[in-house]
């Protein structure tokens, strides 16, 4: 057996052998979860990293979360460094952006050190959103909130867990913290079965193949992966690139991005200081924007590892929006990672035709309603983010309602376990058909949905972009249409929001989501025809609309 | 032979009709076993299985139990061949279809495309009316739009219509009255309401259930009924039973309303044959495991019973979402890897085998019709785990010289000889389907210590030791007649129907009488439903499952309530039984509130099941089937002088060791250096690892 330790097949299964236990962390953590928006919407993402903390496998789940977990195992790793500090059995916890959390206090990274024998081989680890941390508002997220404090409970990269024993008086400060104790209790030990599942796991791989051979399939991973990006990067187009976007709150984002043979820089440097509102995000998560578009830009089709991203330059200024500083609040992080994303998007898109499509709604439309089920007299939190329509491509049409880039296997809640669950109606979930996003091929659409809410003093908080400037179109198409959410009172007044907090809903007002269709490609006019003929007959425009915008005569 | 009876199932294949026919002695149980094969004779099916029967030299007038399973569901699915459907729906919903849940499962790649919906939105078309969660009239049916739909359904070129509203499965009234209407104003059309499929929630999951049964109705009846006709014309005296998706066998006239509940009745019989085959040789943990040419399918049998669910789907995978079918499936894990799978090297030098696969045309390079990628087949043939001179049986002569080009191939890029290379594709294969078998045991919480590994299909034995090996399995079983054994398996199997209903209700006193109510209520539904086929009440035997979860949680863990009427003061050991299956699955449990979410009801009849007698050792040694020996490669075991058997004359008693190599007509066991083997009974081959 030795001698055949480490070639490549061996090496190759126990790669596979990575990959099948952090799937299997993740259909755990999925089934157990108390939260719908970790149970349904799968917020959450699971990773195997090496003893250091460099990610060698992720699971299914959203690709905003696979660049997390690594940076929260380094903070641990870094934190826990003398002797005896992590023992067999422990299990750790983190979820400020300012001790390795990268996102928001609602998402908790849990991890655990892998042991065979005195030595560490390996992290397992998980993130999820959880639904009320604390905090000066339901749900932990506000708009209101001016400083880290307000947004919750902080976990500073803690021991939850020493050597199995869950350490009492840690557990109980974070159940104490939350509006929904049970809730986060429950969730937070789906996390640790996860953990403890996958630690299980890798402990058998490597007492199978021996320590060093294990060891060696994880590095060789790594720099597989890396191999990987710089084959790829070689085909991309080299240069300088760079784009200047104003934002629905009136900032200007700028970046310049750098393709060499070697290297993908991307320069925020030129950016505005850090907001006092919680519109910024850490470094660590522009960091994971930069990965996501880079990824999908090299190599979409196999796993992401650490190795992946090595050739990734990040230039940011501290103080800033991209690079916020302690204690700058940070809840709506994502909307400002999604911004980044699509910036670095569409600076490129014109470059890389055959690789990237016009803009897509790109935000996460994250939709906050709470009150009391009139049935049950319980508490209930809905947080869900919305899908949208997707931009047309040189292919074709784009997607309709699927979620945004920072999502993936995401999955919305049927609106009959939505009126059990959360005692509202879902009176209707359609197709958004406002004009936007025509073009020789055209975007997808986004959706339209009402809540009508079935009992007094309830609550809606919602913090969406793109809702001022819609999703960008390319080569003459037609930009998309806007994200928003409207109040329909009942007595018929409306508002409409694209930031709210904590908006007091009664008896059978009705809370519109609307989100937006994707950006367009070409001329419209050049539309094939029967497409257009179908468009009508599919009710999906009008005989106006498509004679005016695709001077359709048929 | 006396007085016997005589059993036939046939399976119509994509490219074979195949036949198993045992006619039975009913005073001494022994049984004549005859198999065929024919030609599949698309359209006309019924064709090919009275092909297949006069092949074979039996009578249909003689036959007394025939059952039948079919592709044609599943074909018609993935071929895009069924009809043009238009869905009736809930006012405000008729997006879901195409909504779908939004998920994007290949999340870097921004050129996802969403599975298309089968009905386009000028077909999809809504009636106001509300029912709530809790099965009340929130808003009465309004049917006066329904004229002008059908009109245009009918001026579309509409063939079938499929209805689903929302909470239908908490109350079915609007969508029966919505049928009866439809019925009315258009009788000869084809078509179904939701709630005759499934009475669970997730309005998208059953609507496009709904659409597809529609999508593939017209076709499956149109099968069903020229089959009856064709046998019943030939003289068949009963009426034959189709398999189903759920391990059991229903009526013709039960499938042909809702035929969709065929799509994976081909992988059930094997399984269910697999639990049958374990309860004989007192063996009732069983990992099955169905090796064909271009996947490998397992599933798990625990105490004999098969785990079905509803959360199906076809064509899901890593890059695509897939459609959701809610109706009862066996619970397995299917992954490309079979015989014809095609090994590759990929830009970086890394080794994959499959999930593309060679076929049957043209085939691994070893058929020796034309093809250029080496496949795992060629990677046997090479080591010598297959024998060249005996290559299917002996019907095709392996092309040993295609299969060295084509392996010398990988070789190359993978900078090795081609032994290692043969060598790195089987231990690929190996390694992908010891994950999967994972998916179903370890990752579930079960022991494989505690299973014995039952391999069929083409390649089952081929491949079953090293995985059994490499699993920790207590033992290999290579069941007679293996490449068959699907067939054996629906003659095993029971007339079943599984029905899942999604109803919610606190695990706490006061809520035994509702749960048992709902329990009574259905298992008034099956038996009225057996009645209806003259099978007796106390025939019909019922096994009462619950969904339970902790409180504010969504995934549900089933759990068996043992017999007898559910009462307060039963519910403490209900939740005991729900804490265990929980803690043993996913390593904690909690004190929170226990929930019921519904129940899953097993009703099932015995219907002319093959009983199957055990033959005493002969007391011939296994010398007595010894063909030779020959040098195997056991990839990582290295190369081994084996002996050679012809599987066609074990014997029961017969014993031997390995390294060895049992050669059937249909397949190749595989038997690694220190296993023992015996021959039981039945004739089924039992290898200790």
């Amino acid at each position: 057996m030795t001698k055949l330790a480490n070639d490549p097949i061996t090496l190759e299964i126990i790669q596979n052998s990575l990959q099948a236990a952090a799937d299997e962390m993740f259909a755990v953590m999925k089934k157990t979860a108390m939260s719908s928006i970790i149970y349904e919407v799968l917020d959450m993402g699971t990773g195997i990293t090496d003893a250091k903390g460099a990610l060698a496998s992720s699971g299914a789940g959203i690709p905003a979360f696979i660049g997390v977990l690594d940076k929260a195992v380094k903070v641990i790793v870094a934190k826990y460094d003398r002797p005896g500090d992590i023992q067999p059995g422990d299990v750790f916890a983190t979820n400020d952006p300012y001790y390795g959390g990268v996102t928001h206090l609602n998402d908790i990274v849990v991890a655990m050190p892998v042991f065979v024998g005195d030595t560490i081989i390996a992290w397992t680890t998980n993130i999820a959103h959880n639904s009320d941390v604390g905090g000066m508002a339901p749900g932990s997220l506000t708009g209101e909130a001016t400083e880290i404090f307000q947004e919750g409970l902080r976990l500073p990269a803690i021991k939850i867990i020493s050597k199995g024993e869950p350490i009492r008086s840690v557990m109980e400060i974070i159940k104490v913290n939350s509006r929904m104790p049970d809730v986060l209790e429950g969730d937070v030990w789906a996390a640790i079965a996860s953990v403890r599942i996958g630690a299980k796991r890798l402990v058998e791989i490597a007492e199978k193949y021996g320590t060093a051979t294990f060891q060696n399939a994880m590095a060789s991973f790594l720099d597989f992966g890396e191999q990987v990006s710089l084959k790829a990067l070689k085909d991309l187009p080299k240069g300088i690139f760079e784009l200047s976007e104003e934002q629905d709150d009136g900032r200007i984002f700028n970046v310049k991005i750098t393709i060499s043979d070697d290297a993908f820089e991307v320069d925020l440097l030129d950016n505005p200081d850090q907001s006092p509102n919680p519109v910024n995000t850490s470094r660590d998560g522009v960091m994971v924007a930069a990965q996501m578009i880079f990824k999908s830009l090299t190599d979409p089709y196999s796993p992401a590892n650490e190795g992946s991203f090595r050739p990734i330059r990040l230039l940011t200024r501290e103080g800033s929006v991209f690079h916020a500083r302690e204690p700058a609040p940070i809840g709506f992080y994502y909307e400002i990672e999604l911004r980044v994303y699509d910036i670095m998007w569409r600076c490129l898109a014109p470059h890389m035709p055959e690789r990237l499509a016009s803009g897509h709604f790109a935000s996460v439309c994250g939709t906050f309603i709470g009150g009391i089920h009139p049935d049950t007299g319980r508490q209930y939190t809905i947080i869900e983010p919305q899908l949208g329509g997707w931009g047309a491509s040189r292919g074709g049409d784009g997607n309709s309602a699927i979620f945004c880039g920072f999502h993936g296997e995401t999955y919305n809640c049927p609106a009959e376990i939505n009126e059990a669950r959360n005692g509202l109606y879902v009176d209707r979930m359609e197709l958004n058909v406002a004009p936007g996003g025509e073009g020789r091929y055209r975007g997808g659409r986004g959706i339209v949905m009402d809540y009508r809410v079935r009992a007094d003093n309830g609550f809606l908080t919602a913090g969406y972009t793109r809702s001022k400037f819609p999703p960008w179109a390319l080569d003459g198409g037609n930009e998309g249409s806007p994200n928003y959410v409207e109040v329909i009172r009942k007595d018929g007044s409306r508002e409409t929001f694209s930031f709210v907090s904590g908006l007091v809903t009664h008896t059978d007002d009705v809370i519109r989501v609307v989100t937006g269709n994707g950006g367009g490609i070409g001329d419209p006019k050049e539309r094939d025809r029967s497409a257009v003929a179908d468009d009508i007959r599919n009710g999906l425009i009008t005989p106006d609309l498509a004679r005016e915008v695709y001077g359709f005569t048929g | 032979m006396g007085e016997t009876i005589i059993r036939v199932a046939t399976d119509v294949g994509g490219t074979f009709t195949d036949l198993v026919c045992f006619e039975t002695d009913v005073a001494t149980g022994a049984a004549r076993i005859v198999t065929a094969k024919s030609d599949t004779t698309p359209p006309n099916f019924e064709q090919g299985v009275l092909n297949v029967l006069a092949k074979a030299g039996v009578d249909p007038a003689s036959v007394d139990f025939l059952a039948h399973g079919t592709t044609v569901v599943i074909n018609a699915l993935t071929e895009r061949k069924g009809v043009k459907v238009g869905l009736i729906t809930t006012e405000g919903f008729r997006d879901t279809l195409e909504i779908a849940r939004g998920n994007r499962p290949d999340f870097f790649n921004l050129h996802y495309q969403k599975p298309k919906p089968f009905v386009p939105r000028y077909l999809r078309r809504e009636l106001p009316g509300r029912i709530s969660y809790k099965g009340e009239e929130l808003k009465p049916l309004d049917l006066s739009a329904l004229p002008g739909i059908v009109a245009d359904f009918q001026a579309d070129g509409v063939q079938a219509v499929a209805i689903s509203f929302l909470h239908s499965y908490a109350d079915p009234a609007h969508e029966e009255a919505a049928m009866a209407e439809l019925r009315r104003l258009w009788p000869d059309v084809s078509a179904v309401a939701s709630h005759q499929i499934t009475r669970e929630w997730r309005e998208y999951e059953r609507t496009n259930t709904a659409v597809l049964s529609a999508y593939v109705q017209p076709i499956a009846e149109r099968y069903l009924s020229r089959l009856a006709g064709g046998l019943k014309e030939k003289g068949l005296k009963g009426s034959p039973y189709i398999m189903q998706s759920n391990c059991g066998v229903d009526s013709l006239d039960s499938v042909s309303k809702i035929p969709i509940t065929m799509v994976e009745s081909g992988p059930a019989s094997g399984f269910w044959g697999a639990a049958e085959l374990g309860k004989l040789i007192g063996e009732p943990n069983v990992l099955a495991l169905d090796i064909g040419g271009t996947t490998a399918k397992c599933s798990l049998i625990e105490d004999g019973e098969v785990k079905i669910k509803t959360d199906y789907w076809i064509e899901r995978d890593r890059t695509s979402a897939g459609y959701p079918i809610m109706v009862p499936v066996v619970d397995l894990v299917e992954i490309g890897n079979g015989g014809g799978s095609i090994a590759w090297v990929d830009d970086f030098g890394k080794l994959h085998v499959g999930p593309q696969s060679a076929g049957a045309m043209p085939g691994p390079a070893a058929y020796g019709r034309g093809g250029t990628n080496a496949t795992t087949t060629d990677a046997n043939l090479r080591l010598g785990r297959i024998n060249r001179d005996y290559f299917c049986g002996g019907e095709v002569v392996a092309d040993m010289a295609a299969a060295e080009t084509a392996l010398a191939g990988v070789a190359e890029k993978l900078g090795v000889d081609t032994t290692e290379a043969a060598r790195g594709i089987i231990r690929i294969a190996n390694n992908n389907m010891v994950n999967a078998l994972k998916l179903v045991s370890l990752n579930r919480g079960h022991d494989p210590r505690d299973f014995t590994l039952v391999a069929f299909g083409g390649g089952g034995a081929m491949h079953g030791v090293a995985l059994g090996q490499e699993l920790g399995v207590k033992k290999v079983v290579v069941p007679a007649g293996a490449s068959v054994f699907s067939a054996w398996g629906m003659m095993m199997s029971d007339l079943r129907r599984d029905y899942f209903v999604t109803r919610l209700a606190e695990l706490a006193p006061g809520s035994a009488a509702g749960i048992e109510a709902i329990f009574t209520e259905t298992e008034e539904r099956a038996r009225g439903q057996f009645a209806a086929e003259g099978i007796a009440a106390d025939k019909v035997r019922m096994l009462r499952y619950g969904k339970f979860r902790y409180q504010n949680q969504e995934h549900t863990t089933e759990v068996l309530i043992a017999e007898g009427a559910i009462t307060d003061e039963r519910l403490a050991e209900i939740q005991a039984a729900f804490h265990e299956t929980y803690e043993r699955e996913y390593t904690y449990r909690l004190s929170a509130p226990v929930e019921m979410v519904g129940i899953h009801l097993v009703a099932s009849a015995e219907v002319g099941k093959l009983t199957m007698a055990q033959r005493e050792a002969t007391g011939t040694p296994a010398d007595a089937a010894l063909k030779g020996h020959r040098d195997v490669d056991y990839a990582l075991e290295g190369i081994h002088r084996a002996a050679i058997y012809d599987g066609t004359k074990l014997e029961p008693g017969m014993a031997f060791a390995g390294p060895a190599i049992v050669e059937d007509p249909g397949t190749t066991v595989v038997i690694h250096p220190g296993n023992r083997v015996e021959i039981d009974g039945y004739g089924n081959i039992h290898i200790h690892l």
